[in-house]
């Protein structure tokens, strides 16, 4: 699937079920969020409007959580944890790992949309160190061994076959 | 409210309670240095600046957004305090690039102010520049966000007093920043300009653009905007003998308090133009009178051209009587001007032929409400509006025409005021409405907004929800006009309209036992019923009780900046000064159609025009211009030469408004006077004084040497003007005594009910254009269009045409479109607008010489097809 093809029925319908509820933004950003795995600037004024708010300020509220993102992300998204413990027991060789493997750069999304690579200061797990989640699972006690074979497991020729 | 007391540095202060620190001790003259911090913005707290000290606890504090308590003991310049608020500079410094030197702020710099104040030279920290692209290709406002401090002044100013919401804070942290929808340049952005982030900006993180170098103020002079109905204070930069900068004058009471629109703040730059007139000059007899001759006139002295305006203009009253010259005034000229220029008029050369241009765009109207409310809406403070329960809003785009008046509807529906639009057109407006009313006739018929508002006060009267009481105290005619609206359906009405049943009971329920206030466009009487709804809204403001109550009544945006001057001084064909009733119809004037037909019939020999550019401004310029060429002799005095002016046969330079004394009156009825505030170019004289010679050369006893001089006898002659110059401004008094509200013997009087016609659309003409004034120039032109900056904004001017439409005539992306109209045709580009209905289309004005006003008739409307000077029948289609 091309990610950058919008359903419109299906965000008409979630933009309908919040139309003009009062503090209703953030739940309606994160269904869209939710439906399709980014918030698609397109839809920022359709939300607007159905709230009586200026695009700007919906804008605002996207850019400012971490949570929303504009840009469509990966099937999978890798969160590598960069707070003090896993620091200390070497992520940012981790890190290095990661991206050498998947040939992303923080922030960035691998063209055939499988992989998305982020940071995040903390996990919390840190009893794990050094961790990384991949979508909502976690992955802990990490060495380069470890993260090749869960990269692989999730890489898309690993999918095709299963 | 309860009073409470505490101490700022020892010293014992007692302020409100819900007052903030930075408040009660700003109030107690103890100084707090502030950045985030504007009277007319809520707090906020973003800068940290003003912390202050709380002895008791310990505790540092924001003084802007904390509460003043009872007991509280407050220290604001502790070496605690003063260490932190230290180091919160020197974090800004920090974060700054190190361009102060070419900054364009200078020491108007608010944190370069405070930094120096507080002895931070160089911060001491790791320079961590946040530097973002330079964004400067609009003409108007240069964003350097690398010296944005994020203290939310542009984005509150923004949202809270012109409520465009076109920026936003986006992102976070250190890479938050305020931003356009997706960080989009602000051209392509909904921002309309109107300058107001740039005065409150406290860096340089936003500027005014100047295309050349135009250096800093060395001083400040307050004025009085000379552009639209508003009468906006300004502060006027002035660096040698030239205007550099404008900005909203920090008067504490004005119409527009910290805001501005792109006219005011950008367009003031059309008074350093290379076509302002700077001598008088003459036509030697020999030459003929040709509009594109440039060079025929030569340069006389001002003695020699007073000798003869008077010589020839007393020839021809002696020879052709007083009927035969014409005087047009100027409804963007002063009060005081108005008012010698008629007493010119009617008094030396005996004349009635006296008008200004302002009398079809909005004077009429006011003169008929006027007579029709005995006065009582003379006063109409736009302030109010922030109180009123319901304002209703008739096809008016105030947000356009005059953005102030628009801010402050705006800044009332946010504060939850009852806003229902009534307009075919989605206007800005239409987002913070409670109800929208869209009257579109199917097929395109005529739009009937009278039957509309008639079927709304019948469905009150159904009710029972009109204010008796009133009625019964203050009205004739209820009955009459009950039952006049017998056969009136107001389902039918609205189904004519293409409005929901709904919408109209809904509409009932908004209003029912509510005060209204009414926003009519100056323009309404030009549409096909103008005068029948006029009449309509009179009704349900009689129906409703809606006059005499704070935040209700009729307001009207006013286009330029002294039409109610204009008239209240009687440069009015059918009023004397102070709005006396001119009653036999044969002593009255003529309107501006009726004397283009006069001189082309040749009755009308002479004409002085002074501030109008009548070939520019009115419809049908080759046919104005030729019949202007008939003239044996035509003064004009204005501040650019134009294409009126090189028809002239003696040519005066008068001064622009920020180079001359006098008054004006906006159309709140507020009489504002201003001072100069550079000289006038060359040897242009303020006009008053050039009318004072005129008046001296012809004889006349009374001399006027000074402005005070006029001024003294306007307040004899207008008991209206009584307060004229006491202040920079005052109101305008009601003198009608004899009005209702205050007991007087007379009462508001009910018209009856007219069923509309049902003009259907024609075959040829199926479309309805809208000719509108827009936000970037004014009226015809004449000033904006010789702005530098919006020369560049708005070149071309695009005919804007609905979804529908473009989609009917195959045009899309860009291109040329003609429209034809019975009277002329135009050839334009167009545009698409999401907003307009489908079957109207809107033509700015202004541009290209204005050349839209050719698609309607001068004279004549009530046969023809076109309607007025403002809506015309015409086809459209694709080249």
């Amino acid at each position: 699937m091309d990610p950058k093809e919008i359903d419109w029925n299906k965000l008409e319908s979630i933009i309908e079920a919040h139309r003009t509820q009062d503090w209703s933004l953030i739940p309606l950003l994160q269904e869209v969020q939710e439906a399709f795995g980014y918030i698609p600037p397109e839809s920022i004024e359709p939300i607007a409007e159905s709230l009586n708010m200026q695009p700007a300020q919906v804008q605002g509220v996207i850019t400012f959580y971490a949570g929303f993102s504009l840009k469509p992300k990966g099937k999978c998204v890798l969160k590598v944890c960069r707070g003090t413990a896993c620091h200390v027991k070497g992520s940012r060789s981790i890190l290095r790992h990661v991206k050498n493997e998947l040939e992303l750069e923080e922030g960035e999304t691998s063209e055939d949309y499988q992989f998305t690579l982020e940071t995040v200061a903390c996990l919390g797990a840190c009893f794990l160190a050094p961790t990384m989640m991949v979508n909502r699972e976690y992955f802990g006690k990490l060495n380069p061994t470890k993260v090749s074979s869960v990269l692989g497991q999730y890489s898309k020729n690993k999918e095709d076959e299963g | 409210m309860e009073i409470i007391a505490l101490t700022f540095n020892g010293q014992k202060v007692t302020c409100p309670s819900g007052t903030s620190l930075l408040q009660a001790a700003e109030q107690n003259g103890i100084k707090i240095p502030t950045l985030c911090y504007h009277p007319d913005l809520k707090p906020h707290g973003a800068c940290r600046v003003c912390l202050v000290e709380d002895e008791k606890t310990g505790r540092l504090m924001a003084s802007c957004v904390t509460p003043a308590a009872q007991d509280m003991s407050i220290l604001t310049d502790t070496p605690r305090v003063l260490n932190h608020r230290k180091n919160i500079v020197r974090l800004m410094m920090a974060e700054h690039p190190e361009s102060c030197i070419v900054c364009s702020k200078g020491n108007r710099c608010e944190l370069r102010k405070i930094a120096a104040n507080l002895g931070v030279g160089e911060s001491g920290l790791y320079p961590m520049p946040n530097y973002t692209p330079f964004e400067q290709l609009n003409p108007f406002i240069t964003r350097d966000l690398s010296k944005c401090i994020l203290c939310g002044k542009c984005i509150r100013a923004d949202h809270e007093l012109v409520v465009t919401g076109a920026i936003e804070y986006n992102h976070r942290g250190f890479h938050s920043r305020p931003a356009t929808l997706y960080e989009k340049p602000l051209e392509d952005s909904i921002c309309t300009f109107c300058g107001t982030c740039v005065s409150i900006c406290p860096t340089g993180a936003l500027s005014v653009k100047n295309t050349r170098y135009v250096g800093t103020p060395e001083k400040e002079t307050n004025s009085i905007c000379g552009f639209c109905g508003a009468g906006c204070s300004l502060t006027m930069g002035v660096g040698g003998e030239k205007i550099v900068e404008v900005n909203p004058s920090k008067r504490k009471i004005s119409v527009n308090g910290a805001t501005l629109c792109m006219r005011g703040h950008f367009a003031n730059d059309f008074i350093n133009s290379s076509d302002r007139l700077i001598r008088p000059m003459i036509r030697p007899l020999t030459e003929t009178k040709d509009e594109d001759s440039n060079d025929s006139h030569i340069e006389i002295l001002w003695e020699d051209a007073f000798d003869s305006i008077a010589s020839r203009m007393s020839a021809i009253k002696r020879e052709h009587g007083p009927q035969s010259i014409a005087f047009i005034g100027s409804s963007k000229c002063s009060n005081e001007e108005n008012y010698l220029f008629q007493k010119i008029a009617r008094g030396i050369f005996e004349t009635p032929n006296v008008i200004n241009g302002g009398y079809a765009f909005g004077q009429k109207l006011l003169s008929y409400i006027d007579e029709k409310t005995h006065g009582t809406c003379r006063v109409a403070p736009l302030a109010d509006l922030e109180d009123a329960d319901v304002i209703i809003t008739l096809c008016s785009e105030p947000e356009q025409t005059v953005p102030v008046a628009g801010y402050h509807i705006k800044r009332a529906a946010k504060k939850g005021s009852t806003l229902i639009v009534v307009d075919p057109v989605k206007t800005d407006l239409v987002m913070l409405s409670s109800l929208w009313i869209r009257p579109i006739p199917s097929p395109p018929a005529d739009i009937s907004i009278a039957e509309l508002i008639s079927a709304l006060a019948k469905e009150l009267i159904k009710g029972n929800f009109q204010d008796q009481q009133f009625i019964d105290q203050h009205t004739l005619g209820f009955n009459p006009f009950n039952d006049s609206l017998t056969d009136l359906d107001p389902a039918k009405a609205a189904a004519h309209s293409n409005v929901s049943a709904e919408s109209l009971s809904r509409a009932v329920e908004l209003i029912k036992d509510k005060k209204i206030a009414f926003v009519m466009g100056a323009d309404i009487l030009h549409y096909p019923e103008g005068d029948q709804l006029v009449d309509a809204v009179l009704n349900l403001c009689f129906l409703t009780g809606s006059l005499g109550t704070k935040g209700a009544g009729i307001f009207i945006p006013l286009p330029e900046n002294n039409i109610m001057g204009a008239m209240d001084m009687g440069m009015v064909p059918d009023l004397l000064p102070g709005r006396i009733k001119i009653e036999s119809e044969t002593d009255q004037g003529i309107d501006l159609g009726a004397f283009i037909e006069s001189v082309e019939a040749g009755q009308i020999k002479a004409a002085y025009i002074m501030g109008e550019n009548l070939s520019r401004a009115l419809p049908q310029s080759l046919r104005v211009a030729s019949a202007l060429k008939n003239l044996e002799f035509m003064v004009v005095q204005d501040i650019v030469n134009n294409k009126t002016a090189q028809m002239a046969d003696v040519i005066l330079p008068g001064a622009a408004v920020y180079e001359k004394s006098g008054s004006f009156t906006n159309m709140e009825g507020r009489i504002q006077t201003f001072e100069p505030v550079v000289p006038p170019p060359g040897d242009a004289k303020a006009d008053w004084e050039i009318l004072a010679h005129i008046a001296k050369a012809m004889g006349h006893p009374e001399q006027y040497q000074t402005i005070g001089k006029i001024r003294q006898e306007i307040r004899r002659v207008v008991p209206m003007y009584q307060g004229l110059g006491n202040h920079h401004q005052d109101w305008i008094k009601n003198s009608n005594s004899n009005n209702p509200l205050s007991g007087g013997k007379t009462k508001f009087l009910f018209s009856p009910h007219r069923a509309s016609g049902d003009r259907q659309a024609e075959g040829a003409y199926p479309f309805v254009a809208r000719i509108s004034s827009v936000r970037y120039h004014l009226g015809s032109g004449t000033r904006t269009s010789r702005s530098e900056r919006i020369r560049v904004y708005a070149r071309k001017g695009e005919i804007e045409i609905s979804p529908a439409d473009c989609r009917d005539l195959g045009l899309n992306g860009s291109g040329l479109v003609r429209v034809k109209s019975e009277f002329g045709t135009l050839e334009r580009e167009f545009k698409q607008n999401n907003r307009l209905p489908g079957g109207h289309i809107l033509i700015p004005m202004a541009v290209n010489n204005n050349d839209a006003m050719n698609l309607v008739g001068l004279t004549g409307n009530e046969q023809s097809d076109s309607y007025g000077w403002t809506l015309s029948r015409v086809s459209l289609e694709k080249i």
